[in-house]
């Protein structure tokens, strides 16, 4: 595990000496928020759980928790996912 | 919009899921690149569109989540198709329609022009008539390249033609020399000779320079009587000058050009078409007569004759009558050609003749109006002296009225061009036989 999360670091300072994208490097999940009604997610690796009003999405080493009303999922593709409806608040955990 | 027409085409599904994990689902189609979209959750279970690809590679993962997959509703062409497929007068319907659309389209409905303000659509119209260009022509005969070349020889004062084909309309543009409008009474008759002569366009141009060769010499003589007041010569020598008062058919400018020797003899001539620009003041007397009474017409609304009708070729239906026994009547016709589009005319007229009965009463105008209406009869007059490019520089026009007419009269003082072309006297030089004699002897 410490041996992963050296791996990472060294990833990390990596990419900002290069100046790599770290999506690209790390494969760290790209999030665009469009005012409080829309989200994109690129670079994840599946949903976790899919409700109205809560969508669990998994990333490289964290979990996307999104939280909101309405919540719809427009189009589900390998690449990314768009997200729409009301949210509330979006949180990255373990 | 584009994506909406093209998962339409290629058909897609709405469906539900529900199982114990629908999430598994939803992950394995991403992997194995299914489209979805509109996913939405319902009470332990998902509703979610797929196309018709997907939706046929389901099945393995289906069975690896042990989920339970509904189908809701079908969408698109394939299912539209496989619906209606026993409506065979259907299809053949839309085959034969898609057909003769690809037929007809093959073909020339319409000539649209622009640009021409002197030749009228009509008359174009009729010229590419005669050259077999004509609505309703295949578009594999329609020579463009040719079109133009015909329009060009045809017609001396269109400068620019260009023939396209839009779709089924063919597409002619043109430019007119609006130059040749002022002129065109006093050489509109010159020209019409020039016309069928071989020359190709491009040698138009070329006619000043062995135009002594080929075109009589010709003078310009004063059209009639007046003081010069502007003279520009291009070609041929000045007889007169500012100032001079000249008379009707006096030489203004000679098409014989004298060849001097050293001692300013004479020695021979050489002719050519005079040119000018010869401005002068001219006088001329107007006289405008109107009765101080007219007949006044007053139509009865109720006493007319209508008669509609369509005409097919030499068939003739029609409603109304026109008999009647009105002792004074006018007559009017409209009618209306069926048309496609803008040119392509079809053999259905319809139309109306009416018959409307009036009387007559004779009325005197009043004053004011006699004054009105030849003002504005001067007024007509004066503007179509000026379209000409003559100018009414001063005139002394009166209106006097009479026991039973009303005449405006008086004199127009005008300046303008008043060249007229006529023949060059050919002059022989019998001088020149002497002067040869005596060279020889010498």
């Amino acid at each position: 595990m410490d041996h992963e999360r050296e791996n990472e670091g060294l990833k990390s300072r990596l990419a900002s000496a290069v100046g790599m994208p770290k999506d690209v490097v790390l494969g760290a999940a790209v999030v665009t928020l469009l005012g409080d009604s829309e989200v994109c997610i690129e670079n994840y690796r599946g949903i976790i759980e899919y409700t109205e009003c809560l969508i669990r999405v998994q990333a490289k080493g964290k979990q996307i928790r999104l939280q909101g009303r309405h919540l719809q999922i427009e189009y589900y593709t390998n690449d990314e996912m768009k997200i729409t409806g009301t949210i509330c608040s979006l949180e990255f955990c373990k | 919009m584009i994506q909406a027409i093209f998962r339409y085409i290629r058909g897609y599904v709405k469906i539900r899921i529900q199982g114990y994990s629908p999430e598994r689902f939803l992950n394995l189609c991403r992997y194995h690149q299914i489209l979805i979209w509109g996913l939405t959750p319902r009470a332990n279970a998902y509703e979610m569109y797929l196309t018709l690809d997907g939706f046929r590679k389901l099945r393995p993962i289906i069975r690896k989540t042990h989920t339970k997959v509904v189908l809701l509703e079908r969408y698109g062409l394939p299912f539209f198709i496989r619906k209606h497929r026993k409506r065979k007068a259907f299809l053949t319907g839309a085959v034969i329609c898609i057909g003769l659309l690809f037929f007809y389209s093959s073909y020339i409905w319409d000539i649209h022009f622009e640009g021409n303000d002197k030749w009228t659509d009509q008359t174009l119209l009729e010229f590419l008539d005669t050259k077999e260009v004509c609505p309703g022509m295949p578009k594999s005969k329609v020579d463009c390249s040719q079109i133009v070349k015909d329009i060009r020889a045809q017609y001396d004062d269109i400068v620019w033609v260009s023939a396209s084909m839009d779709g089924s309309r063919l597409r002619i543009q043109i430019k007119e020399n609006e130059d040749t409008f002022r002129e065109e009474g006093a050489e509109g008759e010159q020209k019409a000779p020039f016309k069928e002569t071989p020359q190709k366009p491009d040698g138009v141009e070329g006619q000043p320079v062995n135009g002594s060769e080929t075109l009589p010499p010709t003078d310009l003589v004063a059209s009639q009587d007046g003081v010069i007041t502007s003279i520009i010569t291009r070609s041929g020598v000045p007889k007169v000058h500012v100032g001079d008062a000249v008379k009707k058919g006096d030489l203004l400018v000679s098409g014989r050009v004298e060849v001097l020797n050293d001692a300013a003899e004479v020695i021979g001539y050489q002719y050519q078409q005079s040119d000018a620009d010869i401005f002068a003041d001219t006088q001329m007397a107007y006289e405008d007569q109107i009765p101080l009474t007219y007949q006044k017409k007053t139509y009865d609304p109720y006493e007319q004759r209508r008669l509609w009708y369509i005409r097919l070729g030499p068939f003739r239906v029609s409603a109304g009558t026109l008999s009647h026994d009105f002792p004074k009547w006018e007559k009017y016709t409209e009618e209306h050609q069926l048309r496609l589009g803008e040119n392509f005319y079809l053999p259905v007229d319809y139309g109306m003749i009416c018959i409307k009965s009036y009387q007559t009463k004779e009325k005197k105008y009043p004053k004011q109006k006699i004054q009105e209406i030849l003002t504005k009869n001067f007024e007509h007059f004066s503007k179509e002296m000026e379209e000409k490019g003559i100018q009414i520089c001063e005139n002394s026009v009166k209106i006097h009225v009479y026991e039973n007419s009303a005449i405006a009269s008086g004199t127009l003082y005008l300046n303008q061009k008043i060249t007229e072309t006529a023949e060059t006297e050919i002059l022989t030089i019998e001088r020149n036989e002497q002067d040869e004699s005596n060279g020889s002897d010498g």
